[in-house]
């Protein structure tokens, strides 16, 4: 069989012309129906919850980067008990969460940076300088109280001193007004599963040890695109 | 650091000491203050820990290599992870004698070579007042933490330009060279004044009294006069504006009020004729706040009698400040704070038989006497250096992270969350504008020998 090496010109340029016109509509399509939020400068609170064998800490920032994706058809009407375009209860999504790891800074009303040097330490902050969550998939889990925040179930990647764990937490979905969500959520984890040591300082009176279990909490305010 | 450290272990014979002392301290009234007394600042880092952490890595330039610029050299050279890379003069001689503090520094002849070196994130600007202004604007748009040493300017104008460059400049650190706003021992003493624990304000006192001619000799007439730049009224600020910045700017702040005005003297006693200086030797203005308070500053360069301190006389107690060290004067029909029963008393001479204190200064509540003894082991400039040092890596990296994440299109959201980080204390451009203006006002007010109301206007942008 003969390989046809030449090409009518008609041909190749009807050809193209559809690869480029499927392109396009393909493209038009999907940048369309996509709905992209883009994180925003206020409007975020992460909290880092622990304790110890002296009392328990808390770490806080303000600063939540990152982008949230929706799919193709996908609407959060506050209105409606369901949400348009989820495909049964999966819904189409892309997100990353990114966190610096020295913007999170301790509670503690006495030295709090000696806890946030301990704390950021033990995260290698050093080598590591962002909490990263790459969602791979966002379940609703309905129905929808008209009114109230969307209730969700998360899967991703949580990558925390470049180590890297599947997870699954609950978020709620807010909407505000002006085309802006509040995704707001509580991820347990436990810092032995990313490498880290559980603090331990010697405060001179007594070894203060740190539990193994932490929760990071989190309200974080995003902007729908245009 | 851990004041503590500084404190020696009495035994019991010197606790004996004490508290036969302490009894006769009580009558006296004399009870020292220091931060142990009270909740340490945050912001201060003697954590006494066994961890402590390392402050930021920030590279400093350093603008004029005078005498200040030479002791900033030294200071930097303590303070942590401050490597100073480049410095800077137009004076040869100055920049010879400034390498033996950074040997390995970049050496520049002009400010905007050292500005455009992209090694330099700080710059501290310690030349002479009057070129604060060019030198302050310049290193801000280069994007360069900029530490200006008090006042900022020689006149309000100048004052305000570089004050309006700095609020403007967001994403970076301005600290005015006010360097007791730093000290850990003056932001202890803030909230205790204010708390009332000396009664309703009366008067406020305080004086600086060096003998220095302030005139200095170079190889050459040109570099002479200007090294020279103190002695005359074109460019210097006097005694109130270049030294008393310092001291009625913590009147201020302790008294939480701007004076409503100032009235001054001036007379020249002893340094006349020499390099044509037409600056006053000597000193008085007496600042009018609120309330009926008054604030009696005094300066010579006349007389060494009693060096400088600070009195703020309440209905209650009296506080006297002297070097990193203050003391509570109760009065008799005072109420018992509890406290001060266990606190080191000194005891005080305040009379020109200050010659007999050499046995009397050895009986002192705790080992070693009321001049040597040192609660805070560094100096002032070395605490507001610090305080820069690490201010310059946090918030530095705040922007950073900030800029990453969101961009720069909403700067008040990135200035909002600067003010909302748990910073060292430090004079920012609002504090320096202040000061700068409460000083410069003072000093015209004492060559004019005049009274002059402060405008509000004066103090704003």
């Amino acid at each position: 069989m003969k390989i046809p090496t030449t090409f009518h010109r008609r041909g190749l340029l009807c050809s193209a012309g559809f690869l480029a016109l499927a392109l396009s509509l393909g493209f038009s399509a999907t940048t369309q129906a996509q709905t992209r939020y883009s994180a925003q400068p206020r409007g975020n609170d992460v909290k880092i919850d622990g304790t110890s064998s002296l009392h328990d800490w808390e770490m806080e920032g303000t600063l939540i980067g990152g982008f949230l994706e929706l799919g193709a058809g996908v609407q959060l009407d506050p209105a409606q008990p369901t949400i348009a375009g989820a495909q049964d209860a999966k819904i189409p999504a892309k997100a990353r969460v990114i966190i610096p790891v020295e913007s999170v800074h301790s509670k503690a009303d006495h030295l709090p940076e000696v806890m946030d040097h301990l704390m950021q330490g033990a995260m290698k902050d050093d080598q590591f300088k962002t909490i990263i969550f790459t969602l791979s998939e966002l379940n609703f889990k309905g129905p929808h109280a008209a009114g109230k925040p969307f209730d969700f179930e998360t899967k991703g990647d949580l990558c925390i001193a470049g180590v890297t764990n599947k997870v699954t937490f609950p978020v709620t979905i807010e909407c505000l007004d002006g085309g802006k969500i509040k995704i707001s959520g509580t991820a347990p984890i436990k810092m032995t599963d990313y490498g880290i040591t559980p603090p331990a300082p010697n405060f001179g009176l007594g070894m203060m040890k740190c539990g193994d279990a932490v929760k990071i909490i989190f309200d974080w305010t995003l902007q729908k695109r245009p | 650091m851990n004041e503590k450290d500084n404190l020696p272990s009495p035994n019991r014979r010197e606790f004996l000491k004490q508290t036969s002392l302490a009894t006769f301290m009580a009558m006296m009234g004399g009870v020292e203050l220091h931060a142990e007394d009270a909740p340490k600042p945050a912001a201060t880092n003697s954590s006494g820990l066994t961890t402590k952490p390392p402050p930021p890595l920030v590279n400093f330039g350093v603008i004029g290599l005078g005498e200040q610029g030479r002791e900033i050299l030294k200071t930097l050279a303590h303070v942590p992870s401050s490597p100073v890379v480049a410095i800077c003069d137009n004076y040869p001689r100055a920049m010879k004698r400034a390498t033996a503090e950074a040997p390995k520094a970049k050496q520049y002849q002009d400010y905007k070579q050292l500005l455009a070196d992209a090694d330099v994130q700080a710059v501290v600007v310690a030349t002479p007042t009057h070129q604060h202004k060019d030198i302050v604007l310049a290193a801000l748009a280069a994007g360069k933490h900029v530490y200006c040493e008090a006042p900022l300017a020689n006149t309000i104008e100048d004052a305000k330009a570089i004050a309006k460059a700095a609020r403007d400049a967001v994403k970076q650190v301005f600290q005015t060279g006010l360097q007791e706003r730093s000290h850990p021992q003056r932001v202890f003493l803030v909230p205790f004044i204010r708390s009332g624990a000396i009664g309703t304000n009366v008067m406020a006192r305080a004086q600086w009294h060096k003998k220095d001619s302030w005139a200095r000799s170079a190889g050459d007439q040109e570099r002479e006069d200007a090294l020279n730049w103190r002695l005359h009224k074109a460019t210097s600020s006097g005694l109130i504006g270049e030294n008393g910045i310092h001291q009625t700017d913590v009147a201020c702040w302790f008294l939480k009020h701007l004076p409503v005005a100032v009235t001054g003297f001036s007379s020249s006693v002893l340094w006349q004729g020499d390099h044509n200086r037409d600056v006053p030797d000597t000193v008085q203005a007496v600042f009018e706040f609120p309330k009926g308070v008054q604030y009696l500053y005094d300066a010579t360069l006349c007389s060494t009698f009693d060096d400088l301190y600070e009195m703020y006389y309440g209905v209650s107690a009296t506080i006297m400040v002297r070097d990193s060290k203050a003391w509570l004067f109760k009065e008799v029909d005072a109420n018992l704070l509890g406290w001060e029963v266990y606190a080191r008393k000194d005891v005080f001479y305040r009379e020109t038989g200050i010659g007999l204190i050499a046995g009397g200064s050895k009986q002192t509540a705790l080992a070693g006497d009321a001049v040597s003894f040192k609660p805070y082991e560094f100096s002032p400039l070395y605490y507001a250096l610090e305080a820069f040092n690490q201010n310059c890596g946090q918030i530095g990296a705040t922007v950073k992270d900030y800029l990453d994440l969101y961009g720069d299109s909403d700067l008040s959201a990135l200035s909002d969350k600067i003010k909302a980080l748990h910073t060292y204390p430090a004079a920012d451009w609002r504090d320096g504008l202040e000061a700068t203006v409460v000083a410069l006002t003072a000093n015209e007010a004492a060559v004019k020998k005049q009274r002059i109301e402060f405008q509000k206007e004066w103090f704003e942008l």
